[in-house]
């Protein structure tokens, strides 16, 4: 496969991904079971774009895992503060007031 | 470039932090929040925004193949696309003071406001970076063996756009 239908086809998916994960957003679902989908679809979105768009392959290592940091590391905190969130709220408000 | 494009990534890391801190303290303003908003208008720049990275994509391989003219090519479409964001923006904001959404319209909005004005600005800074480009490749300073202003471009336009896939689902998707 060329590489330019390999871009092509990423950008299909992540279209098709984006229209799909706005559905999450419409609809009555528990809200822990929504920031789990939330966070799956976001961290596969930005595993293509980093994979195919911005082709960090070929980054040195140390600039790959730093961008790896962010693309696994939004996602787990969206479900950790999704679930612990009155722990977050009582941690962050002794240390803030 | 990457050392910039950290210092964004940086940037937006504390910007985050205020998000999911102001959402633990906050959990009713943050679960009716996402209704508030046009769902719309957020697909619309995520949509926007991902059809012009992969026409930024697109030129790149381009220039690689030494294809001057679908290297313009394609980094024009890219522009119309990145031009499409300020303009659903623009649509939106009009939709958002109609309905009372403004600084005083409580911690969920002057959040989302906080960040994704932070956003709107490194997409301005996007939109201009990729005129640069399109000016330097239409005189043929590029080549396929040296076209690293085009390569930095690149990077940072995606970069911004990983940001706005994680920004998108916080506000408009997460309850």
């Amino acid at each position: 496969m060329s590489s330019e239908r390999k871009l092509d086809l990423a950008w299909v998916a992540l279209v098709v991904l984006s229209i799909g994960s706005a559905r999450l957003g419409s609809g009555d679902d528990d809200g822990f079971a929504v920031a789990v989908g939330v966070a799956l679809v976001m961290a596969i979105k930005l595993l293509i774009v980093s994979r195919y768009f911005l082709e960090l392959h070929e980054a040195h290592p140390r600039i790959r895992k730093a961008v790896d940091l962010f693309c696994y590391g939004m996602p787990i905190l969206v479900i950790l503060t999704t679930g612990l969130r009155d722990p977050l709220a009582r941690l962050t408000g002794a240390a803030l007031f | 470039m990457w050392v910039g494009i950290f210092c964004e990534l940086t940037e937006f890391a504390l910007l985050f932090a205020v998000y999911f801190v102001a959402r633990a303290h906050n959990p009713e303003a943050f679960s009716a929040g996402p209704a508030r908003l046009s769902l719309l208008a957020g697909t619309g720049y995520t949509l926007m925004l991902l059809t012009s990275g992969w026409c930024v994509a697109r030129a790149l391989h381009a220039m690689r193949k030494g294809e001057r003219r679908k290297t313009l090519q394609w980094m024009g479409a890219a522009f119309v696309f990145g031009l499409g964001y300020p303009g659903i923006k623009i649509f939106e904001l009009q939709r958002n003071f109609a309905n009372g959404l403004d600084g005083s319209a409580g911690v969920f909005i002057v959040t989302y406001y906080y960040l994704t004005f932070t956003h709107l600005v490194h997409v301005f800074w996007g939109l201009l970076g990729m005129l640069w480009v399109m000016v330097r490749t239409g005189l043929g300073v590029y080549t396929p063996e040296d076209h690293g202003g085009l390569e930095a471009f690149a990077c940072y336009w995606h970069v911004t756009d990983m940001l706005w896939l994680m920004i998108f689902p916080l506000f408009y998707l997460l309850g």
